[in-house]
């Protein structure tokens, strides 16, 4: 009996040594699964995501702007919501948003749960309620007896966020080229993607971009060295006022959530405006408005390579 | 009982009331509130550690040591939880509290706002040291003197960073100031200058916002707050905890109290228990003595009580009976030792029956059984033994039944007489029910043919204690009398003392009977009608009837000592006999007709039974015979078999008694090796006759005949009638031939001599038709048949004319039967064909119609006349499907020819009265018009005068159908037969065809000349319509255009012709004949 205890704390000990001493001691840390759901619930909340009855016309589901295949989102400056509504703002994908601090630009959703009701009842969005929502579902057998299953109150307008927010944790892109070298793979990453990420820290672009989800952990200025709005060009929207929306501070105006930089690579375009459409403009903007440099080209590119490492592997994902 | 009961429900409150206590005093101990405040000191720890390890963080991210923010957001996240946790809980609690938490939190609140921002500033400052250093090294290689100053400036930024004090931020403002000052080297050194600059400005400003954030946020009293709460929660603690411990020593008393309180009730429960217990005791002792076995079971069967007696009378239980067994393992145990009857001796099922029963067990012995359910449910079961009792019960009923069984009546009375007990069978006997006479007086059975002296003399004679022995005549119930031997004799009680007397009496009604029966036989045997003679064993007459003397003249002493024979008619001979006598001796007994002779002599039929009588050895010691005179009735048969042989009109044998003859004469004939000759005599004329004068004068004249027919013959000769007018003559042993045609023309004689009757004269021939036996054929079936060909041969010859079968007739018949066959399948070969002949106006110089004409194409013999083949058609009833064949073709080819412009044309079809038999109706003909759209009046159909003459009534019927449609109807061959104007006028006739007869010798025979006149002018004044036939000559067709006949039809036109041949014969303008 002790023989067997004592190997077991051994193997532990052993285990934990090794994972400890696999990971690099790196601000950015390995995406990993958490294996804290039930598959019931991941299930319905798949076919709530793609089921087009949460939105009033029935022509959009969560996965319209959120395409899982190209990379959670919409590819599109603005989203276009029921009867052809032009959003406010870029979507961001939803792959790993279980590790976002706060959900949407501005941080109004302190949880997954909470997001999933905003679109649905944005009227420039799905433009619905949940009283209409689960009228239509409480027509459909299949979808009832799951909620039966599942829920002892059935189908609630909290549930369905529930079992929504349920799949939206299961997105999550593990096993990245970058995550492996993390890890300890030799050679997962090239010379140029290494020098890349060696300039991402040098230049500071890690002080806010970093963590498990490269970014998504803090809030950040729009404009910290220089006047991005001023520079910009264009009206100043309600959207632009970012963080001020939710807190009616000053001082938070043109704050928004430091956004994830992990599928950035193949989620054009770029910032809440979408005013960069390519990765290399979107670093170069970042180096004048948050470090007021200027990066080199060359730097950008290497930048860009090590973004791209980031990329990692989800089944629904096919770029 | 009541004082337990009490005991219970004071007991049961007690009780009660403890638990209640109990579980106050444990949710005292186990209360929420403990619960709670566990949970909330627990939450409280780990809120004071979340607290310090922000600030911890706070300070790591200010001293730039943080990397990476995931730890902080995990903290940050865990504060959330925890304050919706506490939230949930305080709020339910304490107000004070609540409001300490709120101000907490809204310092936490603000602590992760400012930390928050602490997190992006502190990223912006910490780029900018990194970066300051680089950019004053870009600007070394432009501007060392600048660079120098940057560097100190940069020495003095940093120093800044980890001591601020507001002189060292003077003296960098002061610095930063010159240097902006500062005139450049170059517009490079400029422009790095001022981006360094820029950069070290940013930076201070930055960091001064991170020092500012860090002051604000060390300013929060976060910990105060908490520590705050934390006392509050204590002091709350504290004084619940007082509360509760008051709580406690409360409900302990209770308790307390309570128990005792139970202790005390033990006690006297104790008591009370004793007490049950002494009682039961006393039960116990008491049902113990009982004599009679006691048990008592509860409502679920088990054992509760029982005493030393249920054990003594079910000694196998012995080992069983102990309190709490069940009711039914005992039962089981017993198994089938026990059974049950009813107090009336009846079987009792089920296991457990309730009430009163006997209990019969397997050692002899008798319970009196009771069952008896108590209130609660159980059973007291009671038994006490009657074993004694019982025997003598048993001995008793022994003794009753020998009562009750006897084959003779039983009566007992008392001394005055008056009925005390009878049994069954006196029951059965008189009819009258035990409870009916019981109490009452014998003389209820009286019939009243005693005399009151002879019942005294019963009477004394009983008193006297004697026995007395009679038969009484007894009137039952019913009313019906029987006979009864009776003894009588007194009863005495052990004193001596008659108490009853009883009466056994026998019904000897059936001994009565008997002797009635007897004297009823003798009276039979005396008057019946029948003669009945009783013999020995030796075959003597011992006994006879008066019958027997009547029927046969002798009288019984003249019959008896004598044997049978003495009756023997002689004509039986003693094969006969010693049948009867076997039969007798062994079936013992024999039926039959046996003729006898009378004392007269006189020999008379009688049916006779005879009946052995055995002795008790078995073996015959008497004979029966019983015989009825059957003369008459032998007579009656005669008159039976008469009527079914002869005929009853002319006395003559009849066909059957005839087919027998000539069986029996062929049989003879055989054997003899002579000859015999049928003679088929059918009658002309008769007929008409029948017809024309009617029944009694037919019936009349074949009675003559017969007896003319009868004349000519020998009297072995057999005449016989074969059926309506004919007759056969069977002639055996004949060898001259010549005899034969003799006796033939003698009968043709002797018929065709005039007959009066009923002062009519009457003339009719025969023709007859002769065989021989065995020269045309070897069985009387085809010899008749013979005869018949013959006879119709002899007919065809012309009449009064006799004829001998010959071989040629054979031959013919085989032919026609071939030829027959053929017909057959003609029209399936399709060797019938329709031919056409047009009938002309000769006037006019038109067809008016066609005659359909049938024609044989036979394989062999080429065309075969329809004269041959119309009659076999007819015969054979081939005309039906031919006739019909015909119409239908005809109608189709009229139907073509009508409608290639040929409108009026019409068409004439024969008809044959067969058809009619063969069930041709006019609904068919009606068909067939329709199906070719013919108007009816298109269609001739014709028929020979022979049709009309035969079956006038139903031919009428049937040819006014067709009639009725609209077909014309016309006589052919007018002229040759028994043409009466009558028929013409009776029949719905519209034309006459005059025979070709008539027209073929015109217009040289002036005979002919004159007839075809008077038919003209006959069909003119009975406006009917005219057609000649066979016309082939022009001066023919003049003479008769002359006469007034104007339609005409024969080769002088054309001949028939195939539908083909006339269809162009018509286009052609009537100048080319047919093909035949």
């Amino acid at each position: 009996m002790h023989n067997i205890l004592k190997s077991i704390v051994i193997v532990c000990y052993f285990v934990s040594v090794v994972l400890a001493d696999g990971v690099k001691n790196e601000p950015i840390q390995p995406l990993f699964m958490e294996p804290d759901l039930d598959p019931r619930l991941v299930t319905l909340g798949d076919r709530l995501f793609h089921d087009t009855r949460l939105s009033q016309d029935n022509s959009l589901s969560c996965a319209s702007c959120h395409v899982l295949s190209t990379g959670g989102s919409d590819h599109r400056a603005r989203s276009v919501g029921a009867g052809g509504a032009v959003g406010g703002i870029k979507a961001p994908t939803v792959y790993n948003s279980r590790y976002n601090f706060v959900q949407f630009w501005d941080g109004r959703a302190l949880s997954l749960e909470a997001q999933a009701s905003g679109p649905v009842h944005n009227p420039i969005e799905m433009n619905s309620n949940w009283e209409e929502v689960i009228s239509k579902l409480s027509h459909d057998p299949a979808m009832m007896e799951a909620f039966d299953t599942l829920f002892e109150d059935s189908i609630t307008g909290d549930n369905i966020t529930i079992a929504i927010a349920a799949f939206e944790r299961s997105l999550v892109t593990v096993n990245s080229r970058f995550d492996r070298w993390l890890q300890g793979e030799r050679g997962a990453l090239t010379e140029k993607e290494l020098r890349g990420y060696r300039l991402f820290k040098s230049y500071g672009c890690i002080s806010c971009h970093q963590g498990v989800n490269v970014g998504g952990n803090m809030y950040g200025f729009m404009g910290a060295m220089g006047d991005y709005f001023e520079e910009r060009d264009s009206e100043i929207t309600e959207a632009d006022l970012g963080r001020y929306n939710v807190t009616r501070r000053i001082e938070d105006k043109h704050y928004f959530k430091v956004p994830s930089l992990r599928l950035a690579a193949i989620n054009p375009p770029y910032f809440h405006d979408g005013s960069a459409s390519t990765l290399d403009e979107a670093v170069r903007i970042m180096g004048r408005y948050q470090l007021g440099r200027e990066i080199p080209e060359g730097d950008i590119k290497d930048i860009v390579a090590f973004l791209f490492s980031l990329v990692g592997e989800h089944i629904r994902l096919k770029p | 009982m009541k004082m337990l009961k009490t005991f219970g429900s004071k007991r049961s409150l007690l009780l009660l009331s403890l638990g209640v206590a109990v579980i106050l005093l444990l949710t005292v101990f186990w209360d929420d509130e403990t619960q709670n405040y566990a949970e909330l000191s627990h939450h409280l720890l780990e809120l004071k550690e979340m607290d310090a390890r922000l600030d911890r963080d706070v300070f790591r991210i200010t001293s730039f040591l943080l990397v990476q923010y995931d730890p902080l957001v995990q903290t940050s996240h865990r504060l959330r939880e925890l304050k919706e946790k506490i939230n949930k809980k305080v709020s339910l609690s304490n107000r004070v509290l609540s409001d300490l938490f709120k101000t907490y939190w809204e310092g936490m609140d603000e602590k992760l706002d400012i930390l928050e921002r602490i997190k992006f500033q502190a990223a912006v400052v910490r780029n900018g040291i990194h970066y300051l250093p680089i950019a004053a090294q870009e600007l070394k290689a432009v501007d060392p003197n600048a660079y120098r100053a940057i560097l100190e400036l940069l020495n003095s930024l940093y120093t800044y960073d980890l001591f601020y004090t507001d002189s060292l931020l003077e003296d960098i403002n002061s610095t930063l100031k010159q240097l902006k000052k500062r005139s450049p080297s170059s517009s490079v050194s400029q422009q790095k200058l001022e981006h360094v600059l820029f950069h070290v400005d940013s930076n201070l400003e930055k960091l001064m916002e991170l020092g500012a954030l860090k002051t604000r946020y060390l300013a929060i009293p976060s910990l105060e707050y908490f520590e705050e709460i934390h006392s509050k929660h204590e002091q709350v603690r504290v004084t619940e905890t007082t509360k509760k411990r008051r709580l406690i020593i409360i409900l302990s008393v209770v308790v307390f109290v309570l128990l005792l309180g139970l202790w005390q009730l033990i006690r006297s429960l104790q008591k009370a228990h004793q007490e049950v217990n002494r009682a039961w005791y006393r039960l116990h002792d008491a049902v113990d003595n009982l004599s009679e076995a006691f048990a008592l079971f509860d409502a679920e069967g088990r054992l509760v009580l029982h005493n030393r007696r249920f054990g003594e009378f079910y000694p196998w239980l012995k080992d069983w009976i102990i309190e709490g067994v069940n009711v039914s393992a005992l039962q089981s145990v017993t198994g089938s030792r026990i059974q049950n009857l009813s107090l009336e001796g009846d079987a009792v099922f089920g296991t457990t029956p309730m009430g009163q029963y006997l209990e019969q067990v397997d050692n002899g012995a008798w319970y009196l059984a009771s069952n008896n359910l108590t209130n609660e449910g159980g059973i007291v079961c009671v038994r006490s033994d009657i074993t004694e009792s019982k025997q003598a019960e048993v001995d008793l009923r022994k003794l009753g039944r020998v009562l009750e069984q006897s084959p003779a009546s039983v009566m007992i009375t008392n001394t005055k007489g008056e009925i005390e007990y009878v049994n069954p069978r006196f029951e059965r006997v008189s009819g009258y029910s035990a409870a009916e006479v019981v109490g009452k007086n014998p003389r209820i059975l009286k019939s009243g043919d005693k005399t009151k002296e002879e019942y005294a003399e019963m009477w004394s004679a009983l008193l006297a204690g004697k026995e007395w022995r009679g038969i009484f005549h007894n009137k039952r119930k019913d009313g019906s009398i029987y006979w009864e031997s009776a003894s009588i004799s007194p009863l005495r009680d052990d004193r001596g003392q008659i108490t009853h007397f009883i009466a056994v009496k026998e019904d000897v009604t059936a001994q009565k009977r008997a002797e009635d029966q007897l004297r009823m036989n003798a009276t039979v045997f005396e008057t019946t009608a029948e003669g009945i003679m009783v013999t020995d064993a030796d075959n003597m007459i011992k006994t006879v009837n008066p019958a027997f003397s009547r029927i046969t003249g002798y009288p019984a002493e003249e019959a008896i000592g004598h044997s049978p024979s003495m009756l023997s008619s002689g004509r039986h001979d003693n094969e006969f006999y010693e049948a009867l006598w076997d039969s007798v001796l062994q079936k013992k007994y024999w039926t039959g007709e046996i003729w006898n002779r009378r004392k007269d002599g006189s020999v008379f039929p009688e049916w006779l039974s005879i009946a052995a009588i055995p002795g008790e050895d078995g073996v015959a010691k008497e004979y029966v015979a019983v015989f009825s005179d059957i003369t008459k009735h032998k007579q009656d048969e005669e008159q039976i078999r008469y009527q079914a042989n002869y005929d009853a009109l002319t006395g003559l044998p009849n066909r059957s008694l005839l087919s027998d003859r000539l069986v029996q004469a062929i049989g003879s004939a055989h054997r003899e090796k002579w000859k015999l000759a049928i003679l088929f005599i059918d009658l002309d004329q008769f007929k008409m006759v029948n017809d024309t004068f009617g029944h009694v004068v037919g019936d009349e004249l074949l009675q003559q005949v017969a007896t003319r027919i009868g004349e000519c013959t020998r009297e072995s000769d057999t005449v016989a009638r074969f059926g309506g007018d004919e007759f056969i003559i069977l002639l055996q042993d004949v060898s001259d031939m010549d005899a034969v045609a003799n006796i033939a023309t003698k009968v043709i004689k002797k018929i065709t001599q005039v007959f009066t009757l009923y002062e009519r004269e009457i003339y009719i021939g025969a023709s007859v038709g002769i065989t021989i036996f065995p020269d045309d054929a070897a069985n009387a079936d085809s010899l008749l048949r013979n005869a018949d060909m013959a006879m119709y041969q002899a007919k065809g010859r012309g009449r009064n004319s006799y004829q001998f079968f010959t071989a040629s007739m054979q031959q013919r018949t085989l032919e026609r039967q071939q030829l027959e066959l053929d017909l057959r399948l003609a029209i399936e070969r399709g060797e019938l064909e329709i031919y056409y002949q047009p009938v002309m106006d000769a006037n006019h110089d038109r067809v008016i119609s066609v005659e359909a004409l049938l024609r044989w194409n036979h394989p062999h013999r080429g065309i075969v006349s329809p004269t041959v083949f119309i009659p076999l058609a007819e015969d054979s009833g081939l005309i039906g499907p031919i006739g019909e064949w015909v119409i239908k073709g005809a109608c189709k080819q009229l139907s073509q020819w009508q409608n290639s412009g040929y409108h009026d044309l019409k068409l004439a079809v024969n008809l044959s009265s067969r058809q009619r038999e063969l069930g041709l109706e006019a609904s068919y003909l009606k068909q067939i018009l329709d199906d070719n759209r013919l108007s009816p009046d298109a269609l001739n159909l014709e028929m020979t005068e022979s049709l009309l003459m035969r079956d006038t009534d139903e031919a009428i019927t049937w040819l006014a159908s067709f009639k009725a449609l609209g077909v014309n109807l016309s006589v052919d061959d007018f002229g040759t037969g028994y043409s009466s104007l009558s028929y013409l006028k009776r029949f719905p006739v519209d034309v006459l065809k005059i025979d070709r007869s008539f027209v073929s010798d015109l217009p040289s025979n002036s005979e002919d000349a004159s007839l075809v006149k008077t038919i003209v002018a006959m069909a003119g004044s009975l406006n009917l319509g005219l057609i000649a036939e066979g016309v082939e000559t022009e001066e023919q067709a003049d003479f008769l255009v002359g006469i007034g006949c104007y339609n005409l039809q024969g080769f002088y036109y054309a001949k028939p012709m195939t539908a083909a041949s006339m269809t162009s014969w018509l286009s052609s303008g009537f100048q080319e004949t047919g093909t035949t």
